[in-house]
């Protein structure tokens, strides 16, 4: 395909050649047949792969989510789509009580996907603009991946789909359309686990994932600064992070989530244990503050990080 | 002691074999409440006590590929799935070779191999969940069954709502098993529902067809989930059974159930020896039946000092198996 796809594109592709590839694959989730999906990713796959492959389910997040556990209990590779990721907040036991727990207690492999779109600017309000993935960072059993290009997008599906363990998959809803890109071949995946370099350079590294990584490009534009694109957030990629620290020497975490969510928390205690010596500045960090997600632009936007703080933010680490 | 039902259905062999798995959960549990006083389990200790005809007529009413999420009262359910004393011992007494490997206790243990899965605290949990096990089945065009208990308790819980609306719609082969017994830990039926007609509740709420089955009668549940589980093989949509018993013991070892009234205790028959009476009344002689009696018997003393004697857990196995692939 062109240079003209964009993120959504990928998710569907992605989607669509899971389900082309493997008979185990099946989609549940709430108006994802006929209608598309609430953001049309899923568009046309219920025509094209019918009744037994796309599934609309009733609005029960705890029951489809549920049922994705229990079907894949019997070895196929449910792939659930949440509205909205702050939907989250209602399967959340599914999640963590048995989808988390089960290969620990009973060695089962619950090999499923949960795609939720998450993230704000589209003034969604304190509903449909949350960052949850930091509710799921830390907690053992579980894989969280927020993608922050159109090829990762592909790849990274394509492996959580094909992965043994439970994955949240977030996939930011201001990045469907925005963000464009040359869609990979069939083959292409990313593993699960790797952070890459989305921009190499010397004089710092800013650690951040999904729109954060589009927006750290932008906002450094111009300096030397290294951007680290996690990509899978937990279990997130230690080794990258310190072979970046070690040859930049100054750090700073961007994320969309509130400053004491997300993934912040966990970056800056390995950090502090494990980086402390590589630092010549303290670790910086760019997020909201510790408020719900505001409606108005005018508050929706004081919220959001955006180019000129986190450009003011590398500045000072760079004087540092 | 009124007998369990002459059902012409239930074979003798059937019989027998209900007779055996109900006799290893009352006689396995006695012990397991014995070494919990003992200081020798730890953690807590639930029973099925009273309850025993519903796991084990439910679980011997599964095919051999059917696949079952018990809850805590429904021993005898793993055990006509085929799994050991022993085992579930290990379990009990955290042992490595255990089936959680020490990771769980008590009857928080699935066995895999055996189609069984693990349940967890959280009631209502595991309902969606086997709604979508047999959807697995369904789509395979696999003739086989997913069938999970609950209780009058877990009625209350959305999971329970959305599994058998989930189950309704996807019309898949579940059963449901509802364990009604008068009381959530210590929360009367009446004050957990205004409609506390169970089944009434699932045939018009939910358009589930519903069996009322007497859960101290282990002839009548196996001869009722039999059915139910056929009808679901046979593509007739999710179907369910409601069980009424008496929690025999407290909801947990340290619950004396002293808010049960000693009326309602007296309405209630003992399952073991309905069973009994059952089989003296098919002809078994006294003496048959205390052999069988002395057989748990010996077969749970046996599987104690086999479970007794497993290894304990290497604090160093902690962090294995985390994660089916870990990065």
């Amino acid at each position: 395909m062109s240079a003209e796809a964009t993120l959504l594109d990928a998710v569907h592709a992605a989607l669509r050649d899971a389900l082309l590839s493997d008979r185990r694959v099946f989609l549940l989730g709430e108006d994802i047949g006929h209608f598309g999906g609430a953001f049309g990713v899923t568009k046309g796959l219920w025509e094209e792969f019918g009744d037994e492959r796309v599934y609309d389910t009733p609005i029960c997040e705890e029951g489809f989510v549920g049922a994705a556990i229990g079907a894949a209990w019997m070895g196929e590779r449910p792939v659930v789509e949440l509205q909205f990721a702050d939907f989250v907040s209602c399967p959340f036991d599914a999640i963590v009580t048995v989808a988390a727990k089960t290969h620990w207690r009973s060695g089962i492999a619950l090999p499923l996907v949960i795609r939720a779109p998450f993230g704000g600017g589209v003034r969604g309000g304190p509903f449909h603009s949350q960052c949850p993935e930091g509710w799921f960072a830390g907690e053992p059993g579980l894989k969280v991946v927020c993608p922050g290009s159109v090829a990762d997008a592909y790849g990274l599906l394509r492996s959580a789909i094909e992965d043994d363990d439970p994955v949240l998959f977030f996939e930011h809803k201001a990045l469907y359309r925005r963000l464009r890109g040359e869609l990979p071949e069939e083959s292409h995946r990313v593993p699960l686990g790797r952070a890459a370099v989305a921009r190499a350079g010397s004089e710092a590294t800013i650690v951040t994932y999904a729109a954060g990584v589009d927006l750290a490009l932008r906002a450094t534009d111009g300096l030397d600064v290294e951007v680290l694109d996690l990509r899978t957030v937990w279990p997130f990629d230690e080794a990258a992070i310190l072979e970046s620290v070690g040859r930049t020497s100054k750090v700073l975490v961007l994320q969309e989530a509130q400053r004491s969510s997300g993934v912040a928390g966990l970056l800056f205690s390995f950090l502090s244990r494990e980086a402390f010596e590589l630092l010549d500045a303290a670790p910086v960090l760019v997020a909201p503050p510790d408020t719900p997600v505001p409606f108005a632009p005018e508050l929706e936007d004081a919220f959001l990080p955006d180019a000129a703080r986190v450009r003011a933010a590398v500045e000072e680490l760079l004087e540092y | 002691m009124e007998p369990a039902v002459d059902d012409p259905g239930v074979p003798l062999e059937t019989r027998l074999e209900l007779f055996r798995l109900v006799l290893l959960q009352r006689l396995a549990e006695e012990r397991v409440m014995a070494l919990y006083r003992q200081g020798r389990i730890s953690g807590s200790v639930y029973t099925g006590r009273g309850q025993e005809a519903v796991g084990a007529g439910a679980g011997l009413a599964l095919g051999p590929e059917d696949v079952v999420a018990p809850l805590n009262r429904e021993l005898a359910c793993h055990l006509a799935r085929g799994v050991t004393v022993a085992h579930v011992f290990r379990n009990f007494l955290g042992k490595a070779t255990g089936p959680t490997r020490g990771r769980d206790g008590n009857m928080h243990f699935g066995v895999p191999e055996k189609n069984v899965f693990p349940l967890v605290s959280m009631l209502g949990d595991l309902v969606p969940l086997t709604v979508g096990a047999a959807l697995a089945f369904k789509r395979r065009g696999e003739p086989r069954v997913a069938l999970t208990f609950f209780g009058d308790g877990a009625m209350s819980t959305g999971d329970v709502h959305e599994g058998l609306g989930l189950a309704g719609v996807l019309d898949v082969p579940v059963v449901f098993v509802i364990q009604s017994n008068h009381y959530a830990y210590s929360t009367p039926t009446e004050r957990q529902m205004r409609v506390t007609d169970i089944a009434a509740r699932v045939e018009g709420g939910w358009g589930i067809p519903c069996a009322r089955v007497d859960g101290t009668d282990a002839v009548a549940v196996y001869a009722a989930a039999l059915l139910a589980v056929e009808r679901a093989r046979l593509g007739r949509g999710p179907q369910a059974l409601v069980a009424t018993t008496l929690r025999g013991h407290g909801h947990a070892a340290h619950d004396g159930a002293t808010y049960v009234p000693e009326e309602l205790r007296a309405r209630y028959g003992d399952p073991v020896e309905r069973l009994a009476a059952r089989l003296r009344a098919d002809g078994l002689g006294e003496d048959e039946v205390e052999r069988r009696r002395h057989a748990a018997a010996d077969e749970v003393a046996a599987a104690l000092a086999e479970a007794e004697a497993a290894p304990a857990p290497d604090p160093a196995t902690l962090e294995h198996g985390v994660w089916a692939s870990p990065l």
